[in-house]
């Protein structure tokens, strides 16, 4: 069987699409330039840059000057959060304890650098408690930081709600967002949402990898985190592809033409998904929040009595690839921080499937995946102690 | 992380898998929430000795569902006495070996055969109860494996100091607060020691 036939891991990575792979063909080989000034190839890189920019910003309602590339969604977290931290010099953080590992390493890292950080709760939806965050503003809170969408479970954390309580402690309270998982599968508006610093990343919207964007708005401080001389940007000096950025920019073009139809299509297929899944699969359950609560492109389910390993080891066997939370699975044999952070127990953890869907996910990839996964399943809890356990209390 | 090829056929085909009719004696080992478990059902011929049919089940990884197979086929047809013989390291070997995060399910498999042999001989007046004295928790350390190269606790010469008074149990460990597995060797610890009704208190020292 072909390796990743069906791909329902598009939250990690997402497969390039071709028209990328076209854009970025002519700056690999006769435009290699870096942006410069007085001569003709800077110049025309130079422009070339200034459009990509254009498009990213045009897709998030903000100013170019306001967009800047970097290597990739962690680089941007990086930027960003030390940047800030870097400016303020010291003060009270926040965030969640179901934050992207990018965050909460950032905030473990600030804590050494004599930080103090809060940890907001999340409820059994993966949601912050806006009371909880009110309670933890104290008079030197000087930064916040969410995941706008869950990596894990595809929560929407509500952001607008977020930032008028941060608006309303009376001193400034830096925001920073990752956007890695929201970007492109729900709308975000710079103008609207009040948010200060936020990291995108071409690559979960069939862009190539190794390339991103941090949304700075007009007027923020960040520190420097990255030294050396100016090629492209001035936050992540050195060096950085414009092929990538080319590439970037044309799948922001591609994502974004129909962004609404887009969106609806991923929300049609992953609701199609669960509710197939319901109906060929007995005793299992959804993580996270259900219908508009979640990103478009995430379904996450347990399936009781079985181990996630098994089960994707069973399914990419037949070609498809999914993801679980099983500790299992994990190199540090760890089950799933998010999943035991919202209440689920080890047993739901470890028999926890995440699906994740593209542009490029059709029905039938879906009806395959299910039907598959209903026979894994089938021969999986004939082989389970602990369904043979409930089969016999049933009797 | 790759699982042989061997590995990788057990999962797919085990062989004794299901649960037994009236079986002669069965045990189940590990917990649910530690992502595994395995229940061993044994039919013995009384007067020979002769394990005549073993099966299990399994609620775990595919290399929990690989070393419960391989097990039970390595004590198929083999008298009580040489099953006995069988450890977590002849399992391994015969799966071609394990990725070192992995070894703890042929522990796992191995222990609950011998579980089960166990209770056959004591429920049969083979052997009486076994007093549970510091030498239990030894040979429960030796089956603690240390993911980050798959070899027990003890052989790694981890274990400083064993201790048991008054159903305390006292375990000195030489594992630097560095060490990433602290947490998954401790909790693995306390499920083996926690099944023995002696043990009221376990209390694990770090450096």
């Amino acid at each position: 069987m072909k390796p990743g036939k069906i791909y329902l891991d598009n939250c990690v990575t997402s497969a390039m699409a071709p028209e990328v792979l076209d854009a970025m063909l002519p700056y690999f080989s006769e435009k290699f330039w870096y942006p410069g000034s007085f001569v003709s190839t800077g110049e025309s890189a130079n422009e070339a840059l200034a459009g990509f920019q254009q498009v990213v910003a045009d897709s998030i309602k903000a100013d170019a000057a306001e967009i800047h590339f970097t290597s990739g969604g962690t680089l941007a977290n990086n930027i960003a959060i030390k940047g800030l931290a870097g400016a303020l010099k010291g003060g009270h953080v926040i965030c969640s304890v179901v934050d992207y590992p990018d965050l909460l390493t950032n905030a473990a890292y600030l804590e050494k650098q004599g930080f103090e950080v809060s940890y907001l709760s999340a409820d059994s939806q993966a949601m912050i408690d806006l009371t909880e965050l009110k309670a933890a503003i104290r008079p030197d809170t000087v930064l916040f930081m969410t995941t706008i969408v869950n990596h894990v479970v595809g929560t929407i954390q509500p952001v607008r709600e977020i930032s008028d309580i941060l608006a309303a402690a009376g001193h400034k309270i830096w925001f920073h967002a990752d956007a890695g998982q929201a970007y492109g599968k729900i709308p975000l508006n710079m103008q609207e949402l009040g948010i200060d610093t936020m990291s995108i990343s071409a690559h979960k919207i069939h862009g190539p990898q190794g390339i991103g964007a941090l949304y700075v708005r007009k007027g923020t401080k960040l520190g420097q985190v990255i030294h050396g001389v100016k090629r492209v940007d001035g936050l992540q000096t050195g060096g950085l592809s414009l092929a990538l950025i080319a590439g970037f920019a044309k799948a922001v073009e591609l994502n974004f033409s129909d962004f609404e139809g887009n969106v609806a299509r991923l929300r049609q297929l992953s609701d199609y998904l669960y509710q197939k899944l319901q109906e060929k699969i007995p005793y299992i359950e959804l993580n996270g929040a259900p219908g508009e609560g979640r990103a478009p492109h995430n379904i996450n389910v347990s399936i009781d009595y079985i181990e996630g390993e098994a089960i994707t080891m069973m399914l990419d066997m037949h070609g498809i690839t999914v993801a679980t939370g099983s500790a299992c699975a994990s190199q540090g044999l760890k089950a799933n921080y998010v999943l035991m952070a919202i209440g689920k127990t080890h047993v739901q953890s470890h028999g926890s499937m995440k699906f994740t869907l593209s542009r490029y996910t059709t029905k039938e990839d879906l009806d395959f995946t299910v039907d598959t996964l209903a026979q894994i399943t089938e021969e999986l809890r004939s082989r389970s102690p602990l369904y043979n356990a409930l089969r016999n209390q049933e009797r | 992380m790759q699982y042989s090829q061997k590995v990788l056929d057990h999962f797919m085909h085990p062989h004794n898998v299901g649960k037994m009719d009236n079986p002669d004696a069965t045990a189940t080992e590990g917990s649910p929430s530690c992502g595994d478990q395995v229940t061993v059902y044994l039919k013995v011929n009384h007067d020979s000795k002769v394990i005549e049919d073993v099966s299990f089940l399994s609620y775990g990884c595919a290399s929990n569902i690989a070393t419960a197979s391989i097990i039970t086929d390595l004590a198929k047809g083999k008298s009580l006495d040489e099953a006995k013989a069988i450890t977590w390291r002849d399992a391994m070997e015969a799966l071609d070996g394990l990725p070192p995060v992995k070894v703890h399910c042929s522990v796992l498999a191995a222990d609950t055969l011998q579980t089960a042999i166990s209770n056959y001989e004591i429920a049969h007046g083979l052997k009486e109860v076994p007093n549970f004295s510091k030498d239990t928790i030894l040979e429960e350390l030796k089956k603690i494996i240390y993911p980050q190269v798959g070899e027990d606790i003890v052989s790694l010469k981890m274990v400083k100091y064993v201790g048991f008074t008054d159903g305390e149990v006292l375990i000195d460990l030489n594992m630097m607060s560095f060490d990433s597995w602290r947490q998954n060797v401790a909790e693995e610890i306390h499920e083996h020691l926690e099944k023995y009704p002696e043990v009221k208190k376990i209390q694990i020292n770090f450096p």
